[in-house]
């Protein structure tokens, strides 16, 4: 456990919202005696129940998008965001505004609690059905597109960490039939069609409804029944419970635990972790028993590895690559700024709309580019996206119209500032990346500033010089590489 | 028995299409050499019609035995949409029911025709049609009907082909990347006019932006500098692409200073140039590869693949018969006049430059291919269609063995929505075509894959098997050498 001083307190902050300033961070600090109670204070939210509203996508997506910036639960909305790429579900396919919102809504309502009754909802959740074909598994043409992800995707993935399959093609087949005959109806309410299920008396030539006969550690040739709580409706609760008590290795690890603790890692950290910083994340938490994602989310905040992305990059340090909407919302938010209007655009310019931003940025929310989600890391990075970032930058650099969507840097900074180095220090404070920057590219930097000679005064007070230098060298700063990652 | 999505993705390297390679291997020769080895010095243009084509009033029965039923479902007189008169090229257009033509509106591309540029390829589909505009589009993009895929079909051809995020092998002319280009693999540059392409400097200080652009390399190679791998990676993507940004406006200016002339005839309305939307999407594809043939920017920069779309296709209502000004005329007129305007350009480029130079033959070093979402139904409503299935695709160039490709949709037997029946079936005369394999006949006779299959895969990958599906594809369907 690191020592808990501003350094980790920011840190914290950083990774489990939408960046850091300095001043929430020594908040933090004074108000809470460790670490251990800071986490227990950020893990405390109560869940909202907001879903997003309108009619179109674009509208869902701004109205999101609004939230996150507004929102005083940041580590709500950057659950939201893993849950929407770790179930990915995307309107193009489902088609239907209102079951995405809906999906969106029962994702923040469950983004901290019991991760097994979260997966036993998604089961029932009317944008999944359709994206993953429940909703045309009857009982004469299954169909196991949903199967397949559950177990792929969802709770085990394809292979297990030392690198044995987790599943057959036979349980995939069998977990098939038990989500054959699910539909929903008004509001997208599930409903099961019992006359469209696939009961076992029917197809004796489908073989029982047994799964894990071979994988899963479970040690019976036979297989696991899912028809044990009876046959029906229930057997996709008992096909949970089932999957949910898979086990791997030597060590009979659990499997589902050990999986989504990585994957949360991934997200929170960075991608690759140890397998001790899996499993003891796993373990300290007991994540194999409650499935209590809270918890296992304070161990992984507790964790001394979670911290290794906060130095500035090197050889050594790891670091993780900002998502788009991690871009967007973080600049926003560390700017105080707003974005306008109901297609949320910045003001600077040409009232570009965020989404579209975003989208150039390589990232549609609602619209994951499949059932894998999106790519992560360097992968949100080609000359095409950065320069979609980049023209957020100047966009929000732009924006001096005044007004809540404008940017103000006196309500970031003293203005009377007039020593270069002080400036530079103070924006790069803003925007989070103070602590990053080597020698040569804060070198860079006043040198922007000062137009090469590389001293100063600098007179922000004087219109011209704050709009052109200092507007300039915030977008600069958001261009950079280091403000990319986190 | 269908594979797993697992034994799929491992055998066809799926899964690491967007995986990157390591920043160590920014500049591998080894590389380069074999992505120039693959596709030569050509260049590929895809141009998408948005909003499903009517088909069967693009090319259209003549004295073909389908004419009796094209005209008991299109009428004449007001609203009527039927073309009395098909346009019949000088080398008559014959398939598997007689003798068809072309839309009247498309009286360039009959020229072209004329020429042997143009391979017509009928009944272009897949099976199950979806006939919802964005999911049909997505289909046709992502080059799959059955699964859930996060890249285009060009946008795997790009990442199987080795190149980097530091790279741009590929523009857009447009707003954003076209679904059939998306990939995590390497760069696609998006705009509409090259002229206003550029790094965003500030809007009201642009003295500032030397300043900026110093600012920018010394911190990007800072970044190249840095152990960490991420920051490697920025600082090497980061300088490309601020090079790309100065680089790519060159070619509107060396354009203009050479073939000014030519600039006009795709924009201006005096003298009589085409001015038009796709016209101008053209001009500034020409304005690329006219720079690119003679090696004007990196060749890491120098993009090759492109895409374009031309919209309001969607002609439920007022679709127009055949007088010029109705609003199916005018959309198939804009295609095609900027197409020839656009082979011509090309051909005028290629003129006395030395033979085995960049210029040379550039006319035969392009291939257009032209699809939409859908065709429309045959039987048309008040006075326009609605969505229908299969349509036809064009692919243009002078490299292209001209000519007709495929069947006739069988308009006399729709089905009970009022659709062209999809078949795969050898056996039938109406047999159609699926677009993968046009797609895969591109990627294997112009893009040098020699083996398409991983890049689009069967119907039988995903359980899908029968008289209906695409269980064996035809790579070599004979529109290119």
């Amino acid at each position: 456990m690191p020592a808990w001083n501003l350094p980790t307190a920011r840190h914290l902050l950083r990774r489990t919202g939408f960046g850091a300033t300095r001043v929430a961070a020594q908040a933090l600090l004074d108000s809470h005696a460790t670490l251990g109670a800071a986490i227990d204070a950020l893990l405390e939210f109560k869940p909202s129940k907001f879903k997003p509203g309108g009619r179109y996508v674009e509208d869902i997506h701004n109205k999101w998008l609004k939230y996150m910036i507004k929102t005083r639960q940041p580590l709500q909305e950057r659950l939201v965001l893993f849950w929407h790429d770790h179930f990915a579900t995307s309107y193009d396919k489902v088609g239907q505004v209102d079951l995405m919102a809906l999906q969106n809504r029962l994702l923040r309502v469950n983004c901290k609690g019991d991760f097994k009754a979260l997966v036993k909802a998604i089961n029932k959740d009317a944008a999944m059905m359709e994206f993953l074909d429940t909703v045309r598994n009857r009982r004469n043409q299954p169909n196991e597109n949903y199967a397949r992800e559950l177990e792929e995707l969802f709770t085990l993935g394809v292979k297990d960490p030392l690198g044995n399959d987790n599943y057959d093609q036979e349980d995939i087949v069998q977990i098939a039939r038990a989500f054959s005959g699910w539909d929903y109806g008004n509001k997208g309410a599930a409903e099961f069609n019992d006359g469209q299920h696939d009961y076992a008396a029917d197809y004796p030539e489908r073989g029982p409804k047994r799964i894990f006969k071979v994988r899963g550690g479970f040690g019976n040739a036979a297989g696991q029944d899912f028809t044990s709580a009876g046959e029906g409706a229930q057997e996709i609760d008992t096909v949970i419970d089932i999957i949910f008590q898979h086990r791997y290795g030597p060590g009979l690890r659990n499997t589902v635990a050990d999986y989504i603790a990585r994957r949360l890692i991934t997200y929170f950290a960075f991608s690759d972790p140890s397998a001790s910083f899996v499993e003891s994340v796993a373990d300290a938490s007991s994540f194999a028993g409650t499935w209590d994602i809270a918890a296992l989310l304070k161990q992984i905040f507790l964790h001394d590895d979670f911290y290794l992305t906060a130095a500035p990059p090197s050889a050594v340090t790891k670091k993780s690559v900002k998502w788009p909407i991690d871009y967007v919302v973080t600049t926003v938010r560390l700017l105080d700024m707003k974005l306008k209007g109901k297609y949320q655009a910045t003001q600077g310019g040409d009232y570009r709309d965020a989404r579209s931003a975003l989208i150039n940025m390589g990232q549609s929310l609602f619209e994951p580019p499949s059932v894998f989600g999106w790519d992560w890391e360097l992968a949100w990075l080609s000359s095409s996206t950065l320069l979609a970032r980049y023209g957020f930058a100047r966009d929000i650099s732009n924006s001096r119209n005044g007004g809540a969507t404008s940017l103000r840097p006196e309500r970031l900074m003293d203005l009377s500032l007039t020593d270069p180095v002080a400036i530079v220090a103070a924006v790069a404070d803003i925007l989070g990346v103070d602590d990053q920057l080597s020698a040569g590219e804060r070198t860079a930097l006043i040198n922007y500033l000062t137009d090469g000679s590389g001293v100063g005064p600098v007179n922000l007070l004087d219109d011209n010089t704050r709009f052109e230098k200092l507007h300039g060298l915030f977008a600069v700063v958001l261009q950079s590489p280091a403000y990319q990652l986190q | 028995m269908a594979i797993s999505r697992r034994q799929f993705l491992s055998r066809t390297g799926l899964a690491s299409a967007g995986a990157l390679l390591g920043p160590n291997l920014f500049r591998n020769p080894w590389m380069q050499q074999a992505m120039a080895a693959t596709i030569g010095d050509r260049y590929f243009v895809v141009l998408f019609l948005d909003g499903g084509n009517d088909g069967q009033n693009t090319i259209i029965p003549v004295t073909s035995s389908l004419r009796p039923a094209y005209e008991s479902n299109r009428g004449t007189g007001p609203g009527g949409i039927r073309i009395v008169n098909p346009l019949v090229p000088a080398t008559p257009m014959l398939d598997q029911t007689g003798q068809i033509g072309f839309h009247p509106g498309l009286h360039s591309l009959a020229d072209m025709y004329d020429d042997g540029m143009v391979a017509v390829i009928q009944g272009g589909g897949y099976p199950d049609y979806n006939l919802s505009h964005e999911v049909s589009r997505s289909i046709w993009e992502r080059g799959n009907p059955f699964s859930s895929v996060g890249t285009g079909w060009m946008g795997r051809y790009l990442a199987n082909s080795g190149y980097l995020g530091s790279d741009i092998p590929a523009v857009n002319i447009g707003g954003s990347v076209s679904g059939d280009f998306v990939q995590t693999a390497t760069s696609v540059l998006v705009f509409d006019r090259l002229n206003d392409f550029g790094f965003p400097y500030d809007y009201s200080y642009s003295g500032d932006s030397g300043t900026k652009d110093a600012a920018f390399t010394a911190l990007h190679n800072a970044a190249l500098a840095n152990g960490n791998a991420a920051m490697q990676y920025l600082g090497g993507t980061g300088n490309s692409t601020l090079t790309a940004t100065n680089q790519y406006p060159t070619l509107h200016d060396l354009y203009e200073a050479d073939r000014s002339a030519w600039s006009d005839q795709y924009q201006n309305d005096t003298p009589a140039g085409l001015n038009t939307g796709t016209a101008r999407g053209f001009r500034e594809i020409a304005k690329v590869i006219y720079g690119v043939a003679q090696g004007a920017i990196p060749a890491s920069l120098s993009a090759r693949f492109f895409e374009l779309s031309n919209g309001g296709y969607d002609t439920h209502s007022n679709q127009g018969a055949d007088a010029a000004d109705g609003d199916h005329y005018r959309l198939h007129a804009e295609v095609a006049d900027s197409i020839k305007l656009f082979f011509q350009d090309l051909a005028d480029m290629s003129s006395g430059a030395p033979m085995g130079s960049g210029l040379a033959n550039l006319d035969s070093k392009v291939t257009v291919m032209v699809f939409s979402e859908f065709g429309r139904r045959i039987e048309q409503n008040d006075n326009g269609t609605d969505h229908g299935s299969q349509g036809p695709m064009f692919v243009i160039g002078g490299a292209v063995n001209g000519g007709v490709y495929g069947n006739h949709p069988n308009i006399d037997d729709i089905d009970d929505n009022g659709n062209t029946r999809y078949s795969q079936d050898n056996g039938n005369a109406f047999r159609s075509t699926d677009f993968r394999d046009v797609y895969g006949t591109i990627l294997k006779h112009w893009l040098g894959i020699a083996n398409p299959l991983p890049l689009l895969p069967l119907d039988t990958d995903f359980g899908y098997a029968g008289v209906d599906y695409w269980t064996a594809p035809n790579f070599n369907m004979g529109f290119l050498p």
